[in-house]
Parts: C-alpha cells; sequence; structure tokens
C-alpha cells in the first residue's frame, strides 16, 4: 500500500496576518470562507432591512427613487446567495471534509486557496457597482434580459457589468472547488472509509459538487453571452435583433435550480451529522439518504423551466411533473430525520435545536414550493409575495438554520471553546419568532396579489397589516445576530474548553484535537462504519445492535 | 479532557416548549383564526379562476394533512424522547428499516402523481384557447404602461385604450374607477370568452389580475395568448392588475385594471370608445405658437421649452421610438407632479398635434407621463 | 461524563506521534488514476457544460433565424468555406493531437528525446492553428462579419473565438511542458502533467471537430 510522507508545517517565525493571507492549509482557509461569507450575510442582511423598511408602510419613505429600491433587492439577493450561502456552505465543507475522511488536507491545498480569494474580490467588484454611475445592478438576482441589456430605462450603467464579472468569478471559483472536493472525496479517504462509510455531510458535498461542476459553467455561458450583447455588440438576448429574451431563462435556470440544492444539500448534510449525536442514535435508513440525495441532484437537472411556467414558452406538464417528484427524495429525508429523532434519547444543545428549527422550517418551504409545481396555481402564484415566502422558507428556513447548526456543532472543533448555551438559545428564540413573523405573512400578502419587486403599494390594496408585521420580524431577525457574535466574541476568550469531543460525536472529526493539528491527525481510529468513534467509544456491541 | 455540556432540564425544556408553542400558535392562528382565511385566494372571478381555486382547496388540504403529519411527529419526538438528567444508556441503535422506506416512498410518490394528474387536467382548461372568442383585445405592454386594443373579427383594431401613468396614482381616476376613457383601463362583457394577445416593444413584462387568479408573461419577440369569461355574476365589478414582472424603475406603476360589464353595457362603452378614436381633433388654432419636439430613444430631443404666457400654443410631436413605445407631452407644475394639461399619448413611429391652453406666466415641467423618471424638460411661460 | 468515553481509540496506525513528520496511509482509494488527471478530467467536464451552454444558444440562434434570414443569412452565405484554409487549421489541430499523443507515449516509456521532438510539434502546431485563425478572422472582417453581425456573428464569434482561447491556454500549459521537459523534470513514472495536459489538448481538438462540422458543414 502506498505511503507518502509530510512533513509539518515549518515553526520558524511568520506574522500571523501573512500566515493566514498565504496559508494553503483547509481548516484556515475553511475558517476565512466562513468569516468572509458571515461578513457578506451582515451586508446582505442589511439590504434586506433597507427593503423591509421602505414595504413597511405604503408610500416611498426610504427611498426616493425606485432605482435604488432595485439596486437593493438585487444586492440583497445576489449578496446572499453567492457572496453567503453558497460560500459559507462550502467553506464549512473546507473545513470539515478533509478531516472527516480521514484526509491531511484537500487534493490541491493551493488551488483551494485561489479559490477563497476570488470571493472577497468578486465582493468588492459587486459592490463597487453603487460607486458607478448608473449605480449597482438593479434587475434582480435573475438579471433577465432584455432588462439587462444596455438601454435606456433597461440597464445602461456599469453597475450591470460589474454583476456579471463577480458572478463569473464566483462561479469559477466554485467550479474549482468542486473539482478539489470530488478529488479530494474520490482520492484520499482514510484506510477503511469506504463510500458507504462517509458520513452523510460528506455524501452532500460530493453531490453538490457535481451540481457546482455540471451546473455552474453554464450560468457562466448565459452571462458570457449577455457581456458580449452589452459590450461588444453582440445579440443573444435581444428579440428585436433575431435574439431570443427566453434563452436566456433557459440557460440561467439551468443552473439555478440546481444551484438551490448547492445552497440546502449541504446544510442537509450538517442537519444529518446533528441529529443522531444529540439523539444517540445512528441516523435512521443511511442508504436511503444517500440514494434520495443523489435523486435530488439527478432530478435537480430536469425541473428548471418551473421558473418559467408563466412565460408559455415552456413545456409544462413535463416540468410540472418533474418538480412534483423531486418532493419524494426530500420527503424520504424528512422521515428519516424525524425518524433519527423517534425513540432517541434528545438533548437539546444549541446545535440540535437549530437542526430542529431546520426540520420545522424546511418542511413549510418545500410544501409551499408544491404549491407551485402545480401549473395553473403557479399562474396565480409566481412571482407574487408567496414565491418570496417559499424561497425564504427553504433559503432561511433551511439553509440559515442548518448553517448555524453547523457553526454551534463545529465551533468548538474550530477554535478549541464551546459557545455558551445560554445565549444560544437565545439568538435561537429570536430568530425563530422574528423568521416567521417576517416570512409567513408573504403567504398572504402572495395569495392575495401582491407582487413582488415593488417598491411601493396602493394603501388600499389590504396588505398593509402584513407588511408592517414582516418589517417587524425582519429586525427582530438582525437583533437574533447580536446574540450571536456576542457569544463568539465572548467564547472566544472565555468560553469552556472544549476538548477532543465535547458533543459524543460520531464522525472522524472528533477523534484529533480542537483545533485539530496540522495535517489533522496524529493517529486514526479504525473505520468500521460510517460512525468510527461512536464504535470506538463503544465498542462492537452497540454497533450490532 | 474532555466533558460533555452541562444538561439542566429548564432550558433545554424550555427551549423544545417554546418550539412547540410556537408551532401551535401557528397553526392554530393559520387554520382557525381570520389569518386562516387569508392563506385562501380571494374570490375567483373568473370562471378558469374557479377551477384554479377548486384545485387550490384539494392542494390546500393535503398540505395541510402532510404539515401536520409531519410537524407532530417531530414535536412528539421532541417531547416524548428527551433525554432525562443523568441517563447514560444508549437508545436502541435502529439503522433503518427498508418495509418503511419503501413505504415513504411510495405514499408520497402517489400523493404527487395524484396532484400531477388533476393539476394536468385544470391546466388544459384554463389554458385553452379558441378559434372563435366573443372578444379579442391586444394587450401591448410598454415601458411603463398598458395599451389594450380592442380587435374586431378580423384582427383590425376598433379602439384604443391607454392607462397613463397619472391614472394609477391619481384619486380621480380611482373615483371613477377607470370607466372613463381617459383614464383607461379595461372593459370587458361578462360571461363572454374574452382572449387577450400580449406583445411588448421593449422589456419582459407580466399581465396579472390576482382575481383571476392568473398571470402571463408579455415577452418581446413572441405573442402570447390566453382567454378568461369573467363570471356573469360579477358584472359591474373592477378588477385590480398590475405587472407582475420586474420591468425597470417603474414596475410598480404598471397598474390596469379589468371592468366587468353586462354585455349591453359592453357594447355601448365600445361604441362610445370607438366614436371618441374616430373624432377629428379641432385644427390648431391659427396664430398659436407651434413648437417641435421629438421623442427617441426614450429621450426628448429637448430640455427647454419657452413660450409667451396667455396664449395658447401647439407642439407637434413625433415619437421616433419603435411602435408600442408610448410617448406624451403633459405639463405639470414645477414640481413634476401636480398636472395641469394631460393628452393622450401617442405611439411608436405616430406624429400628434398637441394643443395647450393659454397658461399664466411661470415655469413648468413638461414631461411624458410614461416615463416621468427620464423624460422631462423646462417649460418657461413669460 | 460516561465511563467508556474513556476507552482507548483503536489505533490504525501505530507510528504517528506528536513531532515527528506523520506517516499517512493512503487507503485503495489512492490506486487509480492520479489526483491531476483526474481533476484535468473533471476540469474538462465543467468545459463540456460551458460549450453546452454556447451550443445550445447557438441552435436557438439558427433554429430561430433559418427561415427568416437564412443560415448563414443571405449576405455572408459564401464567407464560410469549408474548403478553405479553414480546413489547414483543422488538419492541422487534428495532427497535433496525434503527435500530444505520441509525446504521452514517448514519456511512458522514459523516451525523453521523442518526448521532446512530440510536444515541440505539437506547441508549434497549436500556434500555427492560432495563427490561421486570427488570419481567417480578418478575413471574415473584410466581408463584413463581425460579433455584431445579428446572430449568426455573434454566435460563430463567441463559439470560435473561445475555442481559439481554450487553445491559446493549451499552448501555454504545453509550453510549460516544453520547458519542464527539457529541465528534465518527467520520467517514465513522473508525468502527471504530461498526461493532464494532452487530456486537455484532446479535448480542445474535439471540441473543434464539433464547431468545425456545425459552423461549416451543416
Ligand atoms: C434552498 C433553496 C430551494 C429549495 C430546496 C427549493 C425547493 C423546491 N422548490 Fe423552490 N425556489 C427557490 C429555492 C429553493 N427551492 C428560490 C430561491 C426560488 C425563487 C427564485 C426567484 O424567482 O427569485 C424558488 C422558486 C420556485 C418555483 C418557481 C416559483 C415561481 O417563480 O413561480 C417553484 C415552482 O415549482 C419551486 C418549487 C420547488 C419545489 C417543488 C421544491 C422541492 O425541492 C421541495 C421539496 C420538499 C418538500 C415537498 C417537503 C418535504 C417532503 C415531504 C414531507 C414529502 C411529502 C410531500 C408531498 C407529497 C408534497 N421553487
Ligand atoms: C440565503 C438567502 C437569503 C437570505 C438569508 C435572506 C434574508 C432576508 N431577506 Fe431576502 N431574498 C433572497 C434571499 C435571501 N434573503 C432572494 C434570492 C430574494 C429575491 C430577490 C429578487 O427578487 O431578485 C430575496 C428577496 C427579498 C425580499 C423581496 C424584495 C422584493 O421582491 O421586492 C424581501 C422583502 O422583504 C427580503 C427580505 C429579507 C429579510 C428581511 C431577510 C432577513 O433574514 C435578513 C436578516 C438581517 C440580517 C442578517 C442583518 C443583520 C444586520 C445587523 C445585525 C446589523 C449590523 C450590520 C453590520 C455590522 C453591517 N428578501
Ligand atoms: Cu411592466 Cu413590470
Ligand atoms: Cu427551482
Amino acid at each position: 500500500m502506498a505511503t507518502h510522507v509530510l512533513t509539518p508545517a515549518t515553526t520558524a517565525y511568520r506574522s500571523g496576518l501573512y500566515e493566514w493571507l498565504t496559508t494553503t492549509d483547509h481548516k484556515k482557509i475553511g475558517m476565512m470562507y466562513v468569516i468572509n461569507s458571515f461578513l457578506f450575510f451582515l451586508i446582505g442582511g442589511t439590504f434586506a432591512l433597507g427593503v423591509r423598511a421602505e414595504l413597511a408602510y405604503p408610500g416611498l419613505q426610504v427611498f426616493q427613487n425606485e432605482h435604488v429600491y432595485n439596486e437593493f433587492f438585487s444586492i440583497h439577493a445576489t449578496v446572499m446567495i453567492f457572496l453567503f450561502i453558497i460560500p459559507m456552505l462550502a467553506g464549512l465543507g473546507n473545513y470539515i471534509v478533509p478531516i472527516q475522511i480521514g484526509a491531511p488536507d484537500m487534493a490541491f491545498p493551493r488551488i483551494n486557496a485561489l479559490s477563497f480569494w476570488m470571493l472577497p474580490l468578486a465582493g468588492i467588484l459587486l459592490l463597487s457597482g453603487f460607486l458607478s454611475s448608473g449605480g449597482a445592478a438593479a434587475a434582480g438576482w435573475t438579471s433577465y434580459p432584455p432588462l439587462s441589456e444596455v438601454g435606456p430605462l433597461k440597464s445602461p450603467g456599469s453597475g450591470e457589468d460589474l454583476w456579471i464579472l463577480s458572478i463569473i468569478l464566483i462561479g469559477t471559483s466554485s467550479i474549482l472547488g468542486a473539482i478539489n472536493f470530488l478529488v479530494t472525496i474520490f482520492k484520499m479517504r482514510a484506510p477503511g472509509m469506504t463510500l458507504f462509510r462517509m458520513p452523510i455531510m460528506v455524501w452532500t458535498v460530493l453531490v453538490t459538487s457535481v451540481l457546482v461542476l455540471m451546473a455552474t459553467p453554464v450560468i457562466t455561458s448565459a452571462l458570457v453571452m449577455l457581456f458580449i450583447d452589452r459590450n461588444l455588440g453582440g445579440t443573444f438576448f435581444d428579440p428585436f435583433h433575431g435574439g431570443n429574451a427566453i434563452l436566456y431563462q433557459n440557460v440561467f435556470w439551468f443552473y439555478s435550480h440546481p444551484a438551490v440544492y448547492v445552497m440546502v444539500l449541504p446544510a442537509m448534510g450538517i442537519v444529518s451529522e446533528v441529529l443522531p449525536v444529540f439523539s444517540r442514535k445512528p441516523l435512521f435508513g443511511y442508504r436511503a439518504f444517500i440514494f434520495a440525495t443523489a435523486g435530488i441532484g439527478a432530478l435537480g437537472f430536469s425541473v428548471w423551466a418551473h421558473h418559467m411556467f408563466t412565460t408559455g414558452a415552456v413545456f409544462l406538464p413535463f416540468f410540472s411533473l418533474m418538480t412534483f417528484l423531486i418532493a419524494v427524495p426530500t420527503g424520504v429525508k424528512m422521515f428519516n430525520w424525524c425518524f433519527t429523532m423517534f425513540r432517541g434519547k434528545l438533548s437539546f444543545s444549541t446545535p440540535m435545536i437549530f437542526a430542529i428549527g431546520f426540520l420545522t422550517m424546511f418542511l413549510i418551504g418545500g410544501i409551499n414550493g408544491a404549491f407551485s409545481a402545480s401549473v395553473p396555481i403557479d399562474f396565480a402564484l409566481q412571482d407574487t409575495y408567496w414565491v418570496v415566502a417559499h424561497l425564504h422558507y427553504v433559503l432561511f428556513g433551511g439553509s440559515v438554520f442548518g448553517m448555524f447548526a453547523g457553526l454551534y456543532y463545529w465551533f468548538p472543533k474550530m477554535t478549541g471553546r464551546m459557545l455558551d448555551e445560554g445565549l444560544g438559545k437565545v439568538h435561537f428564540v429570536l430568530m425563530i419568532v422574528g423568521f416567521n413573523l417576517t416570512f409567513f405573512p408573504m403567504h398572504m400578502l402572495g395569495i392575495q396579489g401582491m407582487p413582488r419587486r415593488i417598491a411601493d403599494y396602493a394603501s388600499d390594496a389590504g396588505w398593509n397589516d402584513w407588511n408592517l408585521a414582516a418589517t417587524i420580524g425582519g429586525f427582530l431577525i438582525a437583533s437574533s445576530i447580536l446574540p450571536f457574535l456576542w457569544n463568539v466574541f465572548v467564547s472566544l476568550r472565555n468560553g469552556k474548553i472544549a476538548g477532543d469531543d465535547p458533543w459524543q460525536g460520531n464522525t472522524l472529526e472528533w477523534a484529533t484535537s480542537s483545533p485539530p493539528p496540522p495535517y489533522n491527525f496524529d493517529r486514526l481510529p479504525e473505520i468500521r462504519s460510517e460512525r468510527p468513534v461512536f464504535d470506538a467509544r463503544h465498542g462492537r456491541v452497540a454497533h450490532e445492535a | 479532557m474532555s466533558r460533555p455540556p452541562r444538561r439542566g432540564l429548564a432550558p433545554e425544556a424550555l427551549v423544545a416548549g417554546g418550539v412547540v408553542v410556537l408551532l401551535v400558535a401557528l397553526v392554530v392562528a393559520v387554520f382557525l383564526s381570520g389569518a386562516g382565511r387569508s392563506l385562501y385566494p380571494p374570490d375567483a372571478a373568473t370562471v378558469q379562476a374557479q377551477d384554479t381555486r377548486g384545485l387550490y382547496d384539494i392542494v390546500f388540504a393535503l398540505a395541510v394533512a402532510i404539515f401536520i403529519a409531519v410537524e407532530g411527529l417531530i414535536v412528539w419526538s421532541i417531547l416524548r424522547y428527551r433525554r432525562k438528567p443523568g441517563d447514560d444508556e444508549l437508545p436502541p441503535q435502529t439503522h433503518g428499516n427498508n418495509l418503511v422506506e419503501v413505504i415513504w416512498t411510495l405514499i408520497p410518490t402517489a400523493i404527487v402523481l395524484y396532484l400531477f394528474a388533476i393539476s394536468y387536467q385544470t391546466l388544459n382548461a384554463v389554458n385553452a384557447v379558441s378559434d372563435t372568442p366573443d372578444v379579442r383585445v391586444h394587450a401591448v405592454a410598454g415601458q411603463f404602461q398598458w395599451k389594450f386594443e380592442y380587435l374586431d373579427g378580423a384582427g383590425n383594431v376598433l379602439a384604443t385604450q391607454t392607462v397613463p401613468y397619472y391614472a394609477t396614482t391619481s384619486a380621480d381616476c380611482k373615483a371613477a374607477s377607470l370607466t372613463n376613457a381617459a383614464c383607461g383601463g379595461m372593459a370587458v362583457p361578462v360571461g363572454q370568452k374574452v382572449q387577450v394577445t400580449l406583445d411588448s416593444p421593449d422589456v419582459i413584462h407580466a399581465w396579472y389580475v390576482p382575481r383571476f387568479l392568473f398571470k402571463r408573461d408579455v415577452v418581446p419577440g413572441q405573442t402570447n395568448k390566453f382567454e378568461f369569461t369573467v363570471d356573469p355574476t360579477d358584472a359591474g365589478q373592477v378588477f385590480r392588475g398590475q405587472c407582475a414582472e420586474l420591468c425597470g424603475t417603474g414596475h410598480r406603476t404598471m397598474l390596469f385594471t379589468v371592468l366587468g360589464l353586462s354585455p349591453a353595457d359592453y357594447q355601448a362603452w365600445l361604441a362610445s370608445l370607438v366614436e371618441i378614436a374616430q373624432r377629428t381633433p379641432p385644427p390648431a388654432p391659427s396664430g398659436a405658437t407651434t413648437l417641435q419636439l421629438t421623442a427617441q430613444n426614450i429621450q426628448f430631443d429637448k430640455t427647454s421649452l419657452e413660450v409667451a404666457a396667455g396664449q395658447p400654443f401647439v407642439i407637434d410631436f413625433k415619437n421616433m421610438d419603435p411602435a408600442g413605445v408610448q410617448h406624451d407631452v403633459d405639463i405639470r407644475q414645477s414640481d413634476g407632479t401636480t398636472v395641469v394639461v394631460d393628452l393622450q399619448t401617442t405611439d411608436g413611429g405616430k406624429e400628434s398635434q398637441y394643443q395647450y391652453q393659454a397658461l399664466p406666466a411661470g415655469t413648468y415641467t413638461f414631461i411624458c407621463s410614461v416615463h416621468p423618471s427620464i423624460m422631462h424638460g423646462t417649460l418657461t411661460v413669460h | 461524563m460516561t465511563a467508556d468515553a474513556h476507552a482507548m481509540l483503536p489505533l490504525a496506525d501505530e507510528t504517528g506521534h506528536a513531532g515527528a513528520p506523520v506517516v499517512i496511509q493512503e487507503g485503495h482509494a489512492a490506486r487509480g488514476i492520479s489526483n491531476p488527471i483526474l481533476g484535468m478530467l473533471l476540469f474538462i467536464t465543467s468545459e463540456v457544460m460551458f460549450f453546452s451552454g454556447l451550443f445550445a444558444a447557438y441552435f436557438t440562434a439558427r433554429a430561430q433565424n433559418a427561415v427568416t434570414t437564412g443560415w448563414p443569412p443571405k449576405q455572408f452565405e459564401h464567407t464560410l468555406n469549408p474548403l478553405s484554409l479553414i480546413l489547414v487549421a483543422t488538419v492541422i489541430l487534428v495532427a497535433s493531437s496525434f503527435f500530444c499523443q505520441f509525446a504521452v507515449w514517448s514519456i511512458r516509456r522514459g523516451d525523453r528525446t521523442g518526448f521532446i521532438r512530440n510536444i515541440s510539434i505539437t506547441f508549434v502546431l497549436g500556434i500555427a492553428f492560432l495563427l490561421l485563425q486570427a488570419y481567417d478572422y480578418s478575413l471574415l472582417f473584410s466581408e463584413g462579419l463581425t460579433i455584431g453581425s445579428g446572430p449568426f456573428g455573434a454566435t460563430y464569434f463567441t463559439l470560435t473565438g473561445f475555442h481559439g482561447a481554450h487553445v491559446f491556454g493549451g499552448v501555454l500549459m504545453l509550453s510549460v511542458v516544453l520547458y519542464r521537459g527539457m529541465a528534465g523534470q518527467f520520467s517514465a513514472k513522473h508525468h502527471d502533467m504530461v498526461e493532464a495536459t494532452s487530456l486537455y489538448w484532446h479535448f480542445v481538438d474535439v471540441v473543434w471537430i464539433l464547431l468545425f462540422s456545425i459552423l461549416y458543414l451543416l
């Protein structure tokens, strides 16, 4: 069996900052991903607060000009999706996946660093749109042409070009990251770590990486064409010169529907790590879970036109059927999670509470998504606040809750210190109450006919109360971030020392020190199942049961 | 040394309880109180919408059932299977069960196939278009205005209704429920098949009337078509409509209305519209000053105009934008919002001779009411 | 704390202890293709998807405009002649792929001279292709076909332009391979980069064959 020798990093003195700027250690890179993404979460959230402030009452209060409002929600969504949730999950994966499979690092450490550093750069590019004369991109995060083409009342400014470049950069970063994950997972697993003994987190990252690899280049091509249209005289999407406006939507959603699973699968992975540990049971239906994940990934490529039901340009029954079917593998996961808790012995530490938050909220988001799979109903719901409710229930209720579960769960591993449980619970309660107050009323607004992406609404349309409630909720969510930040700040200094395995974990990251040494392991436990650390702790008896 | 975190009963029970109370409150609020009704679509106003509404009822009922079943399972597990302090025994290590996996794959599959089948059926009903509708309307959505052309059986335009920008914001037009021709909007006979074709001269818009539970995108370069029949009991009602696809700065101002009229009233309404369209404009008063103004690329060619006080004047207006892109030259106070003179719009490729009454001296704004944000200039009267 | 939490972890590898170099045993997963080559294959997969997006645009534009303007549009009917310089360029690129493969076989045998000779030929042919393409572009420009000439021009130049950029990237990789080869850094055992570069070069070649067939023959 081949072996190779790794020498630990030299101990020669380097300044701390230089160390972080030049590091190729996946743990440091992972943490930089997490911190960078969280900063963008705050930035994106601040834009959302602007949006909510404007919508609190009918009439224009915050923005004198609707264009600025359009910039705000466009940049809000772009930041949240491309600079927050996707990199955040990639960052957690970056930290955890090599450790969970017993590898010393990612397969291509320098490419890994490159992937990371493209992100802050892209963020700066994107936000610098606000300094350009025409303002930042304002055509929504979907940036449909012809609105995103150059022209009076379209998108004449360079903000849109900066948006395009920024997304291409982030996409490239994702693709390189995906290649890195795939090679790492395929080639660098510890002895005994067969594919069907990999933690579910690793599986979800694997499937996510395949989605990124197959889908992201397609949006790059769409953006390249849009860029050519805007700057080089192309006519790809210009219906008045032989182009086709719907083509962009097809190509865009061919990426962006799989991308929504890029945004949620790793969060599902986190939840699948947390629930068993805090229920003290193995994950119910480990293999079914893997098949369901792969099934979601595969089906995810055949449903993109459900975003285009009202365009009159797609074959409705096929996409409706596929969209309905994707509820099945997701349901399999849901039931398996429930049965993981069922008959367990549950302890409600903060990671577990956030994981439960994920289950309860993502369920709502999934079900209200299924409404839209029914084409006639989607004719009523499309481009209304119902869709805004759906997307926040899956993205916030799902991905963000999952992310917080992961942050609370792995913080001790990353820093060696525990977060405070009391503050964690304050955070959770504020967040889930604020979250529902913000986004549940949007169902009502949507079904009553309030379109999305409007800065103002008639005062007699009957939408005032729900909008006010949503605004109050939005600020409640923002306030819930404060105990979290305080918690991190205090615990980094004074938190309880975590030790190797504070939660009695199952997977390999709990077999090494907190934080792990360079190259992660001094020694590895024997791997006989998907729960090597559990096996080591309890011996075979429990495993056989 | 590793040490599991302290586990007291109080905080975990509190939080578990919190989650439960929250969910229960949510469910109660939604299904029993007035908020429950808000989760329902508004009363369906067309035959098609009633179909959709029937479908919604079924989907909603199933969704509630699934919601309660799954949330119930979660809540039950949280309450029932809490780990008691000091209990260090492992629960039975069940790894899974193939039978239940099959069950919870097949049951949802059956549910979604059923939902798909009934959705498909309804889709065929609401999406059907006939060759011989009773009324044909050609709707053109341009930034940021709706235009409705009433067509005869051969597709010729009988009359045109535009919805000027200010109509959607002014109290007058709301009070007049947009029925008069100046305010624009769309009137249709109840109980008759209305077929709408959609075109756009610039970007994508969407025709959306909430009480029809229906919208359809207006895609440049592609003519979309749909049909509806307003329920006969809804004669005399006005339905709000709005553009539902982000189309730029004025997106939220693209409002319109649909007015349901009895067939007889509808004929009278259409006749008056035709009559207005055929009225020959009075000749320009002789001796009035005539100014030239051209619009192209959604810009006026001039940013300032001057006329003498106390004298009527005329603007020869040329709209050089593509057909469908409407402009007009209204006059407002210098605040840009208070309307002084309001005129009908001119379609792209057409010319109009706009006539203005005498104005007292002062500074005014001339403005295109369709594109007020980027098409305006100063009119100095002295 | 539970008693069994103290249980010793069974060790798979007793040699690792703090301070000393860590010996990581590679599992069975380490056999098979090497990391760089797997990485390259995955990268090529993503490139295939990128070109798929462009091809989708091409076929949409073609389907939409073929009836109204003709495809190529009437005024450009004679600009794209398969039996012209472009055929020479095609032959050159296909040939270069062969030489690239010869280079790989050489280095696998440990034949460094043969390897350097073949990779140099590949490199030169790659550059020749790029020059021909540039010349061909200038001819098209002079006939009035540019990226702004409607959907036909836009798709033609975008597809061939991105392909050209990929050839350029391949030529850069070849130059690095050549440089390292001359520095004696490759051997029969260590030549992952040669394999990876050749895979990429073949991919670029295949894309061109597709482009040539679709743009010039179909
Ligand atoms: C994390 C992101 C995420 C996820 C996971 C999903 C998941 C799903 N989405 Fe969502 N979606 C978005 C993010 C996401 N979506 C975003 C961002 C938009 C808006 C984009 C924009 O326009 O800006 C959008 C928009 C969107 C639309 C277009 C709406 C419109 O514009 O008209 C549709 C239409 O079908 C849809 C459907 C679905 C479905 C069916 C699922 C399914 O995967 C959900 C499946 C899950 C369940 C159903 C719950 C669990 C299942 C069970 C308990 C089994 C039993 C259930 C049944 C039998 C129903 N989504
Ligand atoms: C992961 C994705 C994600 C997340 C987390 C969020 C979070 C939030 N979103 Fe967002 N949203 C989207 C993705 C997301 N959104 C998308 C894709 C769209 C569609 C856009 C489009 O149509 O193109 C959208 C659109 C959207 C709209 C509709 C706009 C419109 O159509 O006109 C609204 C309206 O209320 C909204 C609100 C919010 C709110 C209140 C939050 C809150 O959860 C935010 C919580 C607040 C914070 C986290 C801020 C914390 C800040 C502080 C504590 C202050 C300190 C600040 C500093 C130190 C800088 N969002
Ligand atoms: Cu027109 Cu929005
Ligand atoms: Cu989707």
